[in-house]
């Protein structure tokens, strides 16, 4: 499976060697520091800090209304931190749009399905592909023959990624029809068309039927095998404690620890607020 | 044919042509990229002023009875180039009032209230717009061509038509048809995604009311050069809701559906209760025309919303390229072909 998912997404890795080659890489990929956010007087985050490190799935876990999505929906740029400091791959993107954001390599999923339900299967991967030559207006209007080449060879890509996920009988379908644990697979394939450098996965496996659940899973070790790091909000321990490494327990806006499950299962603050109640 | 029957033939093919133009605009900017454009109206107003003053010469001409900012006379097709120019510019400043930072239903108000607020400006400002009066004489391009052959220059002015509308909509089917499409559709599907996935959300809500703006303001200086002249009262939001409702009944995000559209809705229904009967008061056929348009918008958002003509779904073959609808009738023609060879067998 690893070696296959490689095949399909070649610019994850040249971008890490590359970065490899060069020296730039550290450890940490992501740095959320010190982040504040309120909604009219409620707090939902409350000076967390959180370090993903590179090439691995980071777990964040945590009670409903702990802050998680909040804060990934901050690192992500879909909202504004009151406060705090973001840097990913070095840089300070705190004040930077979404799309900017997305534009350097981060790329998340949703908690809730959002598949551009009109576009077809085949359409919701091809649209995510980034630095298209035809989504200019000069591109546009210059015609096929300007952008056919590049759109060839992402249709080709779009259509590996399809065979990998068992979802080429469905290319042609529109994803609003399709079932919720299909709808998840196109997310995930969708952002890995988006050539992330962080995938950001907001309860991947929320609706999903446990076989699909544990398929979803190998696909995410593989793609971590492959070099991706991956920061993931997941309410199911189990698959948490099968694929996270390190986790992160956030309550009350605020990160109460950070270890493997395994180590934080015996902190008593972290029974308290999470596998207690 | 009689020469009044090809002067009404003629004048409703230009007309036509005007709302084909403009419900392709208005279909970019609603159909594809999901915009609620309830300001469309004042693109269209705006080119057909644009277009009008820069070919009316100075306001001196005509005993100086109109004010209007221009008056250049300049030469055909300039006027018209200008119009397509001011509609795209303008939708910058619309679309940044209206279209950065609310949500689509606060969009849709704040368009409609803009739409109000201009052409209650035209209306009252006498020293620009010439106020409710609007301006006229407009002189008719290249009319001095046909040394006052009228007929002849309808048609002339129907082949003009129909080469813009061929030229429009070659390059409204390659903006629908590319990347840059899909972008804008994946925005209508969902925009807080699209923007995850790196577009540009404001930026493409931006082109999509540019393109469809210069494309309604086309519309509107093709007409204003018809008929010679332009009045705010001519250009009030309700005609965006007639152009909504042809793109609804003949088929969103699709340039055939919305000709299908307005054949049937503001040609068809305004063409067709001209042959009725007078009944009651003056009037209540005009706004029986109004509860017919509504009505239908009605039953097709119930019954059939995706329209006479349904968005068409985009395929790709084998070797990466996008199946035009010429492949799928080649296909649908073997097929058929092939059945009827199995059955005369």
């Amino acid at each position: 499976m690893a070696a296959s998912l490689v095949g399909s997404n070649p610019k994850i890795l040249s971008l890490n060697s590359v970065a490899s080659a060069t020296g730039l890489r550290t450890a940490t990929v992501l740095q959320a520091q010190d982040i504040w956010r309120d909604f009219g007087g409620v707090i939902a985050v409350a000076g967390a800090t959180i370090n993903v490190p590179r090439g691995r799935i980071t777990g964040l876990i945590g009670p409903n209304g702990a802050g998680k999505s909040t804060l990934v929906n901050i690192i992500s740029g879909a909202i504004k931190p009151r406060s705090g400091v973001i840097t990913f791959e070095g840089v300070d993107i705190t004040a930077e749009a979404a799309h900017r954001i997305a534009h350097r390599g981060l790329v998340r999923t949703f908690q809730l399905s959002s598949e551009f339900g009109r576009l077809t299967v085949l359409e919701n991967l091809l649209v995510a592909a980034p630095h298209q030559v035809g989504e200019s207006l000069i591109g546009a209007v210059l015609g096929k023959r300007y952008w056919q080449n590049q759109e060839a060879a992402l249709v080709h890509q779009a259509r590996e990624l399809l065979i990998r996920f068992g979802m080429s009988a469905k290319e042609e379908e529109y994803a609003e029809n399709l079932s919720g644990g299909q709808r998840r697979l196109v997310e995930i394939m969708r952002a890995l068309m988006a050539k992330p450098k962080l995938l950001l996965l907001d309860e991947p496996l929320a609706g999903v039927n446990p076989s699909l659940g544990q398929e979803i899973l190998g696909y995410l070790e593989a793609l971590r095998d492959d070099g991706l790091t991956m920061l993931m909000i997941e309410h199911d321990l189990a698959a948490v404690e099968r694929v996270c490494n390190p986790v992160i327990v956030m309550a009350q806006g605020k990160v109460l620890a950070q270890g493997t499950l395994n180590d934080l299962r015996n902190q008593q603050e972290v029974l308290d607020a999470y596998f207690i109640g | 044919m009689s020469s009044a029957f090809q002067f009404y033939v003629t004048t409703l093919l230009i007309y036509a042509g005007v709302d084909i133009l403009a419900a392709w605009g208005l279909n970019l900017q609603f159909g594809t990229a999901g915009l609620l454009s309830f300001a469309f109206i004042v693109f269209q107003a705006a080119g057909a002023y644009t277009a009008g003053v820069l070919a009316l010469g100075p306001q001196t001409d005509n005993g100086g009875y109109q004010h209007y900012i221009g008056g250049y006379a300049l030469p055909f097709p300039i006027p018209i180039l200008a119009a397509m120019a001011v509609g795209a510019v303008i939708a910058v400043p619309i679309g940044l009032i209206a279209l950065r930072r609310l949500r689509s239903d606060y969009q849709a108000v704040a368009l409609l209230v803009v739409s109000i607020i201009a052409s209650s400006i035209a209306t009252n400002e006498t020293e620009l717009f010439n106020g409710a009066a609007g301006i006229s004489l407009v002189p008719h391009p290249l009319a001095d061509q046909f040394g006052g052959d009228l007929l002849t220059y309808q048609w002339f002015y129907v082949g003009f038509t129909a080469a813009v509308c061929l030229v429009a909509y070659l390059i409204v089917h390659r903006v629908t048809h590319s990347p840059l499409g899909r972008a804008f559709r994946a925005m209508r599907d969902n925009e807080q995604a699209a923007s995850a996935l790196a577009k540009d959300i404001t930026g493409l809500r931006l082109l999509a009311f540019a393109i469809g703006g210069a494309l309604g303001a086309l519309s509107g200086a093709i007409l204003v050069l018809f008929i010679g002249t332009w009045a705010p009262s001519a250009w009030l939001y309700p005609e965006t809701f007639v152009l909504l409702a042809a793109i609804i009944v003949g088929g969103t995000n699709n340039s055939l559906g919305t000709v299908v559209g307005v054949l049937l809705v503001p040609i068809g229904f305004a063409e067709g209760s001209r042959f009725l009967p007078e009944i009651g008061h003056p009037g209540l056929i005009d706004a029986g025309q109004w509860i017919a348009i509504g009505l239908m918008l009605l039953i097709f958002l119930w019954f059939r919303p995706q329209g006479i003509l349904p968005e068409r779904k985009h395929r790709y073959a084998n070797d990466g390229r996008l199946v035009t609808v010429l492949d799928e009738l080649a296909g649908w023609l073997r097929r058929s072909l092939a059945l009827i060879q199995r059955s005369s067998r």
